[in-house]
């Protein structure tokens, strides 16, 4: 067992320490721009089974959970304790998220919203780096501090390390004696952990060249964040591992080195060259041939579309991309969930099926 | 020659009469179960009412759902407005109702002379209704009694977390099968539905005190969680059932 | 282009115009109030219907022949038009091509072949309907086209953009993206920048596609009728201001078809000034929309295409009119914006500014704005379970124009093109309970 740091002990010591702390929605925002002012990013992925009282009364029904627990969650729970809220744009319910909270709601901390381009051309990258140039504008007025290029690139250089470092892992999924859950407790301590203390964390991962996992069924996992939880488990329990994943809160995040020695255009060269993604806008062609290099890696049989009640980002994918992988000789199956639903039986029954079904 | 006022709820679940006078006086209050065909089930029973008060003149509002089958009917006016008049009558101040309905369910902010200032109504699904309790209700074998019982007997309580009503059976199913004791579920179950109406209440500005009405009303349950939800007290008339019917009765004036 | 298939959709559209021309008189001379039409509480039929529906029916029929014959493009209703336009394309809306269907009711069944295909039924009943009609050929319209280009602007929501890249995958044509930041506040010099340097890109493509070296000039021109057009629509719904109101929300509904689909075109801008002259005649005349016209309303978000007669007459029956809104308004509102001299810079700019890629603190503004300008009494919000980025807000907003305007504002659960998500023993006790509080 990796013995990871709870959040809240994590914001204490960070707080100790003298640094801001910044409770940053979904998705992809410069986790390494925040570091290098001294602010630590804490990410609000929901959290699962909050009340979502507060949220209703500010958002219909047909919002997702991600969205309607997360503001819940702020306004009953975290605002108190963070000193600034960013709210990139993903889609359109978090821009409606980071709009009503600007112009509405406004909490008594400052909130920042991110616009990331949804192509990649030159353009793009342009325009990028000019979002994030006033991003860091907006944060020197905020913290009165400007930090050099050196400090810039001294923290993209971090993160461009542990990305290598989570992808070794990655691609050693099968060596890596741990479970399901515990592997994807690891790889999503990173929505609140600095780069240092994950990389510390993830030389501790025992290696075996055999492992349990040799006997089970590979799988990979698509969607936006593995909740619940326990669905990992379960997976595990009916013989199978996941074994690579396609979610826009893991792997999609893994960007990779950007090439540039200007730190801007280097942070923004690293979000849109990262791994396609539906919050990207990523097109059919780009995300088929990750997923098929994914299943090419690990050899898995079967891929879990995962999607949150409401998602319309991810399900307009999954009719094509199922047809594509089904071409391949791939199985797949759809499972819809709530941040809230403590054990999602109708989802597990259909995940099973589909692990029964691979030999 | 002595003038009546009467006031008909044609609900989804039961009918509703009130029969009042020029004074405002109850003088007969009439509940039983909505039947398929409500046009002869009225129909009988102001006839009823015309024999037991024989010699009295009439005037008929009717409300609810089934409002349009009630043929006699001088005038028609939405439950909105029959449930903000009949609480205001009940409690003779301004504040807001929560009526919750087989098929709607509804928050009315009543103003300082029991006009509607403001109003909202659940979504199009079924979770945030009376509807919700009687489904499950239904799915376990119990009655309403029981499940108010069971609901108040038990310290602990499980989440339900579909927000839908169909999705939210299927998951009490499968809490039943893993053996989780029922009166656990049927209090989360409770605590759904009051989370449901205590949304609704957030999306608007209201004001205590809060009155209940409706058949759901006189569960205890459901009164106690929406304290604990909302921390306001609330105020529960003699016979929250004929709310509605009440205010019928009492905009014939 | 094949010039074969180009001689023939020559002859067969100009045969058909003219045709499509002499049918319209004809109907002009006997017009006449159709025989169902509720004339005790609604005013008979703008006579312009009759013009609406020859131009769209002449779009449609033009459509079926242009395949071959012109370069054809698909694009979304925020699109910037103008470029394609100037360079002889002929363009095609799915979204409008999807509410029509709604209209003549026949979106559900659209959807439902989607949803056999896979497609989620919590995705936008448009982007259904549509993918609906791909992939069965079925259609109200006949044919459509196939795109050799394929234009999404992101100003109205996200969701284009993955509807396009499906369509993308489908037809394996090129398609562009025009990317525009939302604006939670007003729009910096980075964003203008980058809308206008993916327009300069979207100009290469379409060069490209249709073989044709865009004309300045033509460019300009295009921009100039697509701005008269947009002024001419912006007044024809200010008519009404005046009380009564000569003019509904749903004769807006049905006639904002050429302003959506036909920007840039010479007829659209005829189209609209004949429009306003009607309206201005009924003025006159004192003609009222809603015969006994009491209250009147806002109407916020997209129409409920199925149920368009419903609520006109359910409404009218009680003396209520819903004099306009924040959706059709949003094709008319931007046209001082447009600057046919400098072309490019402008439309930047223009098509960064839709109310829906702007902030719900706009929004409201807007909607107090015209509720105090149109002297309205209150307000429906459409809660459109299908259009999020038009819908999240609408709790906040309707709960301000309670408190801080002081006018009774309704939130009304539906959706835009999907019947299952609406009730309609529901809405008539929202909309009765509502009409007695506006009357109290």
């Amino acid at each position: 067992m990796i013995e990871i740091p709870k959040r809240s002990e994590v914001i204490k010591k960070q707080k100790d320490e003298g640094k801001l702390i910044a409770a940053v929605f979904p998705i992809h925002y410069p986790k390494e721009l925040l570091r290098a002012f001294n602010i630590h990013p804490v990410e609000v992925w929901g959290p699962p089974l909050v009340d979502t009282k507060t949220g209703n009364a500010h958002l219909q029904p047909y919002i997702c959970s991600i969205v309607k627990c997360g503001l819940s969650f702020l306004l009953d729970e975290a605002i108190g304790t963070v000193d600034m809220v960013l709210v990139p744009h993903g889609c359109d319910s978090l821009q409606g998220l980071g709009s009503l909270l600007l112009d509405f709601i406004k909490p008594e901390k400052p909130v920042m919203v991110f616009y990331p381009p949804r192509e990649k051309r030159s353009c793009d990258v342009g325009f990028l780096e000019k979002e994030i140039k006033r991003l860091y504008h907006q944060l020197c007025q905020l913290t009165g501090y400007s930090p050099d290029e050196e400090r810039l690139l001294k923290e993209i250089e971090k993160e461009e390390a542990l990305e290598e470092s989570l992808l070794k892992l990655y691609e050693n999924r099968k060596e890596v004696t741990l479970s399901s859950l515990e592997f994807y407790r690891l790889i999503r301590a990173r929505e609140y952990l600095d780069a240092d203390t994950l990389m510390n964390l993830l030389k501790s991962v025992p290696q075996k060249k055999q492992t349990p996992l040799t006997n089970s069924k590979p799988v990979i996992l698509s969607g936006i964040v593995p909740e619940p939880m326990d669905i990992l488990e379960k997976i595990d329990e009916m013989g199978a591992y996941v074994a690579a994943d396609d979610f826009a809160s893991c792997r999609r995040r893994v960007y990779g080195k950007g090439e540039s020695r200007n730190p801007f255009t280097r942070m923004a060269e690293r979000i849109l060259n990262g791994p396609p993604d539906s919050t990207k806008g990523s097109s059919f062609d780009e995300r088929i041939a990750f997923i098929e290099s994914l299943i090419r890696r690990c050899s898995a049989k079967a891929v879990i579309f995962h999607n949150i009640k409401f998602c319309e980002t991810e399900e307009f994918y999954h009719p094509i991309l199922k047809r594509a992988l089904k071409e391949m000789g791939v199985k797949t199956v759809e499972v819809e969930v709530d941040l809230n639903e403590r054990m999602p039986q109708q989802a597990l029954t259909r995940i099973n099926a589909l692990i029964e079904s691979i030999e | 020659m002595k003038r009546l006022f009467v006031g008909i709820d044609a609900g989804s679940t039961a009918v509703k009469v009130v029969v009042i006078d020029s004074e405002k006086r109850v003088l007969y209050t009439l509940i039983e179960d909505t039947k398929p065909f409500i046009e002869e089930q009225t129909g009988s029973i102001l006839k009823a009412i015309r024999e037991k008060f024989s010699g009295c003149e009439f005037f008929v509002t009717a409300t609810g759902y089934g409002a349009q089958l009630v043929k006699e009917a001088d005038k028609r006016v939405t439950e909105i407005s029959c449930h903000a008049r009949g609480a205001f009558f009940a409690t003779g101040k301004k504040g807001t109702v929560i009526d919750i309905g087989g098929q709607d369910s509804k928050v009315i902010v009543v103003g300082n002379d029991g006009q509607v200032l403001d109003f909202v109504m659940n979504d199009k699904c079924a979770a945030g209704t009376g509807r919700f309790l009687e489904n499950i209700a239904w799915r376990l074998k119990l009655s309403f009694k029981e499940m108010e019982e069971l609901a108040l007997s038990s310290r602990e309580e499980v989440s339900i977390s579909s927000t839908c009503a169909v999705f939210a059976e299927s998951e009490v199913i499968s809490m039943l099968a893993k053996g989780i004791e029922l009166k656990k579920i049927v209090k989360g179950i409770h605590r759904a539905l009051v989370k449901r109406i205590t949304a609704m209440l957030y999306s608007v500005s209201f004001f205590p005190p809060l009155i209940l009405s409706g058949g759901v009303a006189r569960n205890r349950a459901v009164q106690k969680m929406i304290e604990e939800e909302t921390g306001e007290k609330i105020i529960v008339p003699e016979n929250p059932q004929i709310t509605g019917a009440l205010g019928a009765a009492l905009s014939g004036l | 282009m094949d010039t074969l298939k180009r001689i023939k959709y020559e002859v067969i559209t100009k045969a058909a115009k003219l045709a499509l021309k002499g049918n319209r008189i004809l109907s002009e001379r006997k017009f006449k109030t159709p025989k169902r039409w509720r004339t005790d509480i609604l005013a008979p039929p703008l006579k312009i219907g009759l013009r609406t529906k020859e131009l769209v029916t002449r779009h449609y029929l033009e459509g079926r022949y242009a395949e071959g014959a012109k370069p054809v493009a698909w694009v979304t209703s925020g699109a910037p038009v103008e470029i394609l336009k100037a360079l002889g394309f002929y363009v095609l809306y799915p979204e409008n091509h999807a509410a029509l269907c709604g209209a003549r009711r026949t979106a559900l069944e659209l959807c439902l072949e989607a949803e056999k295909s896979g497609y989620s039924m919590d995705i936008c009943s448009y982007a259904r309907c549509d993918f609906g009609a791909l992939i069965s050929g079925k259609t109200p319209v006949g044919k459509l086209p196939k795109p050799d280009l394929l234009l999404c602007c992101t100003n109205i929501c996200q969701t284009v953009l993955y509807w396009y890249r499906v369509l993308e995958k489908h037809f394996n044509v090129p398609l562009v993206v025009i990317d525009t930041p939302f604006l939670y506040r007003e729009a910096e010099e980075h964003h203008i920048e980058y809308v206008k340097n993916q327009l300069d890109k979207l100009v290469e493509v379409a060069e490209r596609v249709s073989g044709k070296k865009l004309k300045f000039e033509r460019l300009k021109e295009t921009l100039r009728l697509s701005k008269m057009a947009a002024e001419l629509w912006h007044e024809v719904i200010q008519t009404g201001k005046n009380v009564p109101s000569p003019i509904s929300v749903f004769d807006q509904f049905i006639h904002m078809a050429p302003i959506v689909e036909m920007r840039g075109d010479a007829e659209t801008v005829d189209f609209y000034a004949e429009m306003l002259k009607e309206l201005q005649e009924r003025i006159e005349k004192g003609v009222s929309a809603v015969v006994k016209e009491r209250r009147r309303l806002l109407w916020d978000n997209l129409p409920i295409w199925y149920k368009l007669k419903f609520l006109s007459e359910f409404l009218a029956e009680r003396g209520i009119a819903i004099v306009t809104s924040t959706y059709t308004n949003a094709w008319g509102e931007l046209a001082p914006m447009m600057d046919p001299q400098r072309p490019i810079e402008s439309m930047a700019k223009t098509y960064l500014y839709p109310i829906l890629n702007r902030g719900v603190g706009h929004k409201l503004k807007t909607m107090k704005e015209m509720i105090k300008d149109y002297s309205l009494n209150g307000a429906i919000l459409h809660s459109d379970r299908s259009c999020k980025p038009y819908s999240v807000g609408q709790i906040d907003e309707r709960n301000r124009l309670i408190s801080e305007l002081g006018v009774p504002a309704l939130l009304l659960e539906a959706d835009h093109n999907d019947p299952r998500a609406y009730a309609e023993e529901q809405v008539r006790t929202r909309l009765s309970a509502f009409a007695e509080m506006l009357e109290s």
